[in-house]
């Protein structure tokens, strides 16, 4: 194996749940100095508070725990949303896996037969964490990076004083649309829209990008500051040839919708439209994240002036 | 036909998985798809060229793993929609088959004169969604195409009818097999979750006269079908000229004019289409 193929991002603080003290030392020593902080804990019950109280990168479970069956802390822990995304590990002995535990139910994301070998246990550890880091944060629509990726390669750019042009595009009557279609109708413009971004802006090829979903109508993208007013109007070009085949006939015709308004009345709202704002980081004019999004708001109403689709470009940093 | 024989004729039918292409056109598109500088457009204008490569890039784009099903009716659109990366492994992953090629030919020429003269018929009576028409006529017969790669031997005993006896590729599909292209059309439409308007434009293309929901494009289409026959530009499989059915015209509200005006753009065209071969 590669040294290097299994390498952390950044220490990783685990929980391990065990009263098999010698996994504890092998797993100290996968890593060596400290980019696994272990917590061990001998038994269920202890760990659990804690558990609730503190999330860790990772939790590794024993199958034979002395207190209670180790599915049953993993269960305990799943059923809360919020624990949820936590990834867990099951250590497990081979002739433990006939016992007829419930997999289905057992919300387990990885196996650990003991006794492994240092290399086989790294890489299982390894491949958890980074899945779950991924799965994480995309957009469960869209299945796109969601806000803390599109904040992390934003600050990442900031820091790096590189210069970029990031867009934030939204949609015009989404609100409207959704209402009176229904939301699985929305889904589908919202998957029709990520994927005209996603391709328009793939289409720039040999330059560093990024397409991130904030979340509902809400998209962000990032190109060189030379390529975005043309990735803008393929965008709003393609958005408005494709966006008419989302409604029923008889709407597309007339062009408008009637649905009711924020105060419940009916009204007429017209076809869904895109909106983008793009911010310039030029010479390393923005210092946060913060400022670019702040630039961007103010942009947007701007741009949402416009009932059509229309991009704004940021003028005072170009 | 046994109900149940038809029924596992269809399951054959839509377990097609190689369907033939022509390999000029899938050379020319991976040319372009490689090339940074070509446009969407240019692509999408030799997709709409062959029914195979069209018909699976429709497929792809409105399958639920996009999640807008049934939506996306235009080759331009679906490329958009698509991104090049998925059009390379469609082209990729699309197998030719020589001598499917060889028998198919005639049918391919007849597939974009079809689709060519639909879309002319629909921008004369002033029907949107031209390009919907255009693909429905360039689909209308590729129910013939999955038919011969799937049941080879059914194909055969077609053919030999409507050399003997004078038949209809259509009447012939249905003494042999108990049903005709325009139902398989229908099958691979369903199969394939394809917007309703080509369905209808490619299920009702010889009864046009039937076709519930958009009418106006199984008209277009049939019409397409009657003129590129009359202009005896490539071949559907037999020598007839079909029945044109005069509530098709009476449906589109086409004047003898405006039928004249028609004949005369698609003479020009047929022209120009007759210039860039592919074989």
């Amino acid at each position: 194996m590669n040294a290097d193929s299994c390498r952390l991002q950044r220490p990783q603080r685990v929980y391990l749940l065990s009263a098999d003290a010698g996994l504890k030392d092998a797993l100290s020593a996968l890593w060596g100095d400290g980019h696994l902080e272990i917590t061990h804990f001998e038994r269920g019950r202890g760990a659990i508070e804690v558990l609730f109280n503190e999330l860790p990168d990772l939790l590794i479970v024993d199958h034979d725990l002395p207190d209670m069956p180790g599915l049953d802390v993993v269960n305990l822990v799943k059923s809360e949303n919020v624990y949820r995304q936590l990834p867990v590990i099951l250590a497990i002995r081979e002739e433990s896996l006939d016992q007829g535990a419930d997999w289905c139910s057992a919300e387990v994301d990885d196996i650990l037969i003991l006794p492994s070998s240092a290399a086989r246990m790294k890489v299982r550890i390894f491949l958890t964490i980074t899945r779950a880091s991924r799965a994480f944060d995309a957009n469960p629509l869209s299945k796109l990076p969601g806000n803390t990726s599109i904040i992390q390669r934003i600050q990442e750019m900031i820091d790096r004083r590189e210069d970029f042009a990031l867009a934030y595009a939204d949609l015009d009557y989404f609100k409207s649309f959704n209402d009176k279609y229904g939301f699985s109708r929305g889904d589908e413009v919202l998957m029709m829209s990520a994927r005209i971004i996603v391709n328009t802006i793939r289409g720039f090829t040999g330059v560093r990008s990024f397409v991130g979903h904030v979340g509902g109508d809400d998209f962000v993208f990032i190109l060189p500051p030379d390529k975005i007013e043309l990735a803008c109007q393929r965008i709003v070009e393609n958005f408005d040839s494709i966006v008419p085949h989302f409604y029923d006939e008889e709407d597309r015709a007339r062009g408008f919708i009637q649905s009711t308004d924020r105060e419940g009345n009916m009204r007429t709202f017209p076809l869904m439209a895109i909106s983008i704002a793009v911010v310039l980081n030029v010479n390393g004019r923005l210092q946060h994240y913060g400022e670019a999004s702040q630039i961007a708001m103010t942009l947007k109403k701007k741009a949402k002036e416009n009932p059509k689709s229309c991009y704004v470009l940021d003028k005072r940093l170009s | 036909m046994a109900e149940d024989l038809k029924l596992e004729r269809k399951d054959q039918i839509l377990a097609a998985k190689d369907l033939p292409t022509l390999p000029k056109v899938l050379d020319e598109v991976s040319r372009l798809v490689k090339d940074p500088d070509s446009s969407t457009e240019q692509i999408a204008k030799l997709i709409a060229m062959d029914q195979v490569l069209s018909a699976k890039v429709l497929k792809m784009v409105n399958s639920p793993i996009y999640g807008f099903p049934g939506r996306i009716g235009s080759i331009h659109h679906a490329l958009v929609l698509l991104g090049f990366n998925v059009l390379r492994g469609v082209i990729v992953s699309t197998s030719v088959m020589d001598i499917m090629n060889q028998t198919m030919v005639g049918l391919w020429e007849h597939s974009v004169g079809c689709a060519l003269a639909s879309s002319t018929v629909a921008r004369q009576c002033g029907l949107k969604d031209v390009e919907d028409i255009s693909v429905a006529g360039l689909l209308h017969d590729l129910g013939k195409v999955v038919t011969s790669v799937q049941l080879p031997e059914l194909k055969t005993g077609v053919e030999a009818l409507v050399k003997t006896q004078d038949k209809s590729y259509l009447e012939a599909e249905k003494a042999v097999m108990g049903f005709g292209h325009d139902r398989v059309n229908a099958w691979l439409a369903d199969h394939w979750k394809l917007p309703p308007p080509i369905k209808e434009g490619m299920s009702y293309h010889h009864k046009p006269q039937l076709a519930r929901l958009y009418p106006e494009v199984a008209c277009c289409v049939h019409l397409g079908d009657f003129l590129v026959r009359v202009y005896e530009y490539g071949s559907g499989g037999d020598d007839n000229v079909p029945y044109l059915e005069p509530d098709a015209l009476k449906k589109l509200k086409l004047k003898p004019a405006d039928l004249e005006a028609v004949l005369d753009e698609l003479s020009e065209k047929f022209l120009d289409l007759a210039d860039l071969s592919f074989t």
